[in-house]
């Protein structure tokens, strides 16, 4: 190598490392900390591996410095009364990478869903913008695979349950927010029941006055309507059916939402305790003396044979950026 | 200073210079070059100044290396068989930063906006996120204040004339792109003049079925019904009125809409010959031995007045994240 390809390939190191040092004194990105806002909850922090839109990316979570699983170590309930939830931001509103709690990898971290070996993303189906909510799940809840819903006639869809939450804020994806419920919408996904549970955010300027289902037409009209039309269609650009539901499409109250709620957490209950073999991973670091349990050692082995993280790289999939029109006869 | 205060000091200066080389030689943000992409103009490049979402940021124009100004060194036409024109993207599709062409700064950047000396950004108007189309200017036309247009009974915005692109690609800020007119709304915007210009990229996969205003609606269904809602209701998160349209509303031709922008063309023209006073900077750099044309070492000195390229400041305006619903009576 020439005297100034070392000399680059030197300063090029240096940058490297230096940048790698600035990344962990200040940036927030490595591990973040969720106790910098006052709208969230103080306990959990995010620890990135890999970098953002790659098959590679990961996010771990831990509580007070120990890692902890997002589906199984964060309690479903935040507080009792009066009554709200926990939940776990996986795609903030208007964003499309469809990212979710990794069910079948221990310690469970968030990742970017997969099909046919590519990184998935949620078309923008005209007029909507990505998801028109702040889209997650309800930690220790559980979907059912084996169970019937009475209502949509449909096995569960093997998650955990899926919140919408209203509010105004865009969170980061990774939070950890608090939310009342609301309601409930009985979509059936391809064959499987998909509950979607309307929330808001407790700490949002409208918490107050949202109490019911009935509230959320009066304060945000159109915004229901939508929301059951955003189901119904977001599937078509990937050439997939029309999504249905139960009810006729009826969104339920919060009494019924939250009764959808206990059973699904009760599922999840079953499930940590069951002896069969399924394929959700039960890894969990809380739950002492119980099944799947590990120390803290085996969690960094796990984390740590994922990849350093690093940078976003950009996301070139036009499917994130083009607005796909229904055709007419739909 | 400690011992160990001075070590850090003299890491963080190395490491800001070394951040700094960085951006230089990799990164496309301080002089991005638009030769990068088959979608885009050969000829333009961007120097940025100042640190995005802040009050300092520019964005400066080259050609081929020689400072331009985007109002009027960039040509109105790009082609005149097949007819195209010139389109400088402002604010891509779904962004909410108002971002503009300074018209009253010596080679007119593209800048924020600001009102009440705050950084400005369009609200989300539900069910709206951001601007729902690229939105520009094209080169070379301007909307003259002191002319009462017979259509809208209303004088000129004093603004280069405003493009809707509807294409699916969302490209740059700054991009330079090559657009087909289809079609034109005729906005009254706080009592003045406000052309709306349909268009579509060139190269959009159904640009050679989209030639006039009719196809819109066929190809792209309820874009144009929003399009005008989008422009009823922009002002109002801001407390200002819905605005109003001249010829009820309806979208006019193409050919309606290339007269338009001809007319516009020819008042930029009669701006840059007049000897009259006015707020517009017409400084250029290609109108040789005409007003206000100056050298490179004179733009230079113009540029390099600015501070320096920086990072992108996180956007913390609520505006720009939260959903604005409009009242029930509206």
């Amino acid at each position: 190598m020439s005297a100034a390809a070392t000399k680059f390939a030197t300063y090029l190191n240096a940058s490297r490392r230096i940048c790698q040092i600035n990344r962990v004194l200040f940036s927030a990105s490595v591990t973040r900390s969720l106790t910098s806002s006052k709208y969230l909850s103080m306990a959990y922090q995010i620890e990135e591996r890999g970098s953002p839109n790659t098959l590679e990316y990961r996010m771990y979570y831990k509580n007070n410095g120990n890692y902890i699983s997002p589906f199984h170590d964060i309690p479903c309930c935040a507080t009792d009364n009066p009554k709200t939830y926990n939940m776990v931001v996986e795609v903030p509103r208007w964003t499309n990478s469809k990212m979710e709690i990794a069910t079948k990898e221990p310690l469970n971290p968030i990742k970017q869903d997969v099909k046919k070996g590519k990184l998935r993303y949620v078309a923008n189906t005209y007029p909507y913008k990505g998801y028109i909510w702040n889209y997650g799940a309800i930690p220790q809840t559980w979907e059912n695979p084996k169970h019937v819903d009475p209502d949509t006639k449909q096995t569960g869809d093997n998650d955990p349950i899926d919140v919408c939450e209203i509010g105004s804020r865009v969170p980061k994806r990774g939070d950890v927010i608090q939310v009342k419920i609301l309601g409930v919408l009985a979509m059936i996904d391809e064959g499987e029941t998909d509950w979607k549970i309307i929330a808001i955010d407790v700490k949002d300027p409208l918490a107050d006055q949202l109490n019911d289902i009935t509230d959320v037409d009066t304060l945000l009209p159109g915004y229901l309507d939508d929301t059951r039309n955003w189901f119904r269609v977001y599937k078509r650009a990937d050439g997939k059916p029309f999504n249905s539901f139960a009810f006729d499409g009826a969104f339920k109250n919060r009494s019924f939402a939250e009764r959808v709620v206990e059973e699904t957490h009760k599922f999840w209950n079953q499930l940590m305790d069951d002896q069969a073999e399924g394929d959700i991973d039960r890894t969990n670091s809380t739950r002492s003396g119980k099944s799947e349990n590990i120390s803290q050692a085996e969690c960094s082995k796990i984390v740590s044979a994922n990849p350093a993280a690093g940078p976003a790289v950009e996301i070139t999939d036009e499917k994130a950026s083009a607005w796909y029109f229904l055709k007419e006869e739909e």
